[in-house]
């Protein structure tokens, strides 16, 4: 396997020509998302080239405070990106939604690095790109999860208030929607199963392969990392709605949606 | 003993109800103009909503000492508005059953609840289709063959013309009177009130959008 070829500035800055493409379209579709387009990809830019900075001292200077602070970093700006995309959640919901995701990510990483891998938790190199992959993709299932979950309550007061008045347990009325949640927020993770190695070859995979992996080992870690997303997502969503919903009503069993 | 007494009671401020006492095995009509807390009343009495201050007795025990969820099967709730599921009469009956934990009754049951309700339909008919009046109807029935000890609804006739709205009222309370349930109705049509009350409580005063605290007063009659 040859090494991969590194990309001088100027090769690079070609890739910020397809960007035009996207602005042209949005443009002739008059989708009024430009300001977004350019805040997200100088954001973008700035945030990896950030991290790419920090990881090369991080690999370069190993040290168990540094991989902690690292996840913690993590963790803490995927809680608050979830808790930004759904602000209308009370504080307890918003408390349990944080310690679901914490806890469910870590709990997948570390059992990822020390029992499938077999290597320490403070080693860098295996633990911050696997928890920003396991980590980033619980953000997104919990997001989409909240999303749906209070959108159905907000569409289905009258069959809420109308099955309280009839003496049904709250918590039997949301299960349901929190069920229903749980399974949209899944859906991408299984259909991209469904496509993968055919439609898509994975990030991890593709980058491992370019930088001269044997794509058999690259292919591994892809199927392990594929189902750690899987699980990370299921159980930070299950967590999440499951203990969460117990904050939308009170001892008196009286909800507040 | 009444079935229901309120001492003091106020809602957030905003509602402050008079001193009402509502007898057991009678029907009692709850009337007065918007926002002087009518439908606000009959969620305090079967728990959905708590008193900020005062104290609401059922059956001479305080009412917050009852486990919710059987205080609602016993004082039920039959709302203003009516949701039914995207499915069959039928169907429907079975879903509210399931939720409820209960056993789904025969269709015969379901047949004979539905005629106290003036609905002649066959419980294969999709609920998606039927008129608002028939679906308040339906959700009545489904609602009365609970049995419950107490019978609450807010505005049953609203969506029904004066001749289905006095067939239904006549039909649930002899139904009620028959099977020792107290029935307690929230409406705003004199007429009905007058004709089916035993004993009817008008609330008066109204709160108004900013919060202003007024004072209801009951009128027996």
């Amino acid at each position: 396997m040859n090494d991969i070829i590194s990309l001088n500035i100027g090769q690079f800055a070609l890739i910020y020509l397809l960007l035009l493409i996207v602005l042209f379209v949005m443009k002739k579709c008059k989708i009024n998302q430009t300001k977004l387009l350019v805040v997200a990809s100088i954001r973008m830019t700035v945030q990896l080239v950030l991290a790419g900075l920090v990881l090369t001292y991080i690999l370069q200077n190993p040290h168990p405070v540094f991989t902690i602070l690292y996840i913690m970093l993590m963790t803490g700006f995927a809680i608050y990106m979830v808790l930004q995309r759904n602000k209308t959640i009370n504080k307890r919901f918003k408390i349990i939604v944080g310690v679901s995701l914490a806890s469910s990510g870590i709990a997948i990483v570390c059992f990822f690095i020390m029992v499938v891998v077999g290597v320490s938790i403070f080693n860098p190199q295996y633990t911050i790109p696997i928890s920003g992959m396991i980590i980033g993709n619980a953000l997104t299932g919990v997001s989409l999860g909240l999303k749906t979950f209070n959108e159905n309550i907000k569409a289905h007061k009258m069959r809420i208030n109308t099955l309280v008045n009839m003496g049904v347990a709250p918590q039997k009325i949301l299960t349901p929607f929190a069920n229903q949640a749980i399974e949209t927020a899944l859906l991408p993770t299984l259909n991209s199963m469904l496509g993968m190695g055919i439609i898509s070859l994975p990030g991890m995979m593709t980058g491992q392969i370019l930088s001269g992996t044997m794509p058999m080992t690259a292919i591994l870690y892809q199927i392990a990392v594929i189902i750690a997303i899987c699980a990370v997502t299921c159980l930070a969503v299950f967590c999440s709605l499951f203990f969460g919903s117990r904050t939308l009503y009170n001892a008196r069993n009286q909800m507040s949606v | 003993m009444p079935l229901f007494t309120l001492k003091n009671v106020n809602f957030n401020n905003i509602i402050k109800f008079p001193d009402i006492e509502i007898p057991e095995n009678i029907s009692t009509f709850i009337c007065g103009e918007s926002g002087c807390g009518k439908s606000t009343l009959l969620k305090l009495l079967n728990g959905v909503i708590s008193s900020t201050d005062g104290e609401i007795n059922y059956l001479g025990k305080n009412i917050e000492d009852f486990e919710p969820i059987s205080l609602r099967r016993d004082v039920l709730l039959v709302g203003q508005t009516t949701y039914l599921f995207d499915k069959t009469i039928k169907d429907n009956f079975d879903e509210y059953y399931a939720y409820r934990g209960q056993s789904p009754i025969s269709e015969k049951a379901m047949e004979s609840f539905l005629d106290i309700c003036s609905v002649n339909l066959p419980l294969g008919s999709l609920c998606n289709t039927l008129s608002g009046g028939e679906q308040q109807r339906v959700f009545i029935a489904i609602n009365l063959s609970f049995q419950p000890r107490v019978l609450m609804m807010d505005e049953p006739t609203s969506a029904l013309d004066d001749k289905n709205a006095a067939a239904l009222m006549k039909n649930i309370k002899s139904f009620c009177k028959d099977n020792g349930i107290t029935l307690i109705v929230v409406s705003h049509d004199k007429a009905i009130a007058d004709k089916y009350a035993d004993n009817i409580i008008s609330l008066q005063g109204r709160a108004e959008g900013g919060g202003e605290v007024l004072a209801g007063g009951a009128k027996y009659e």
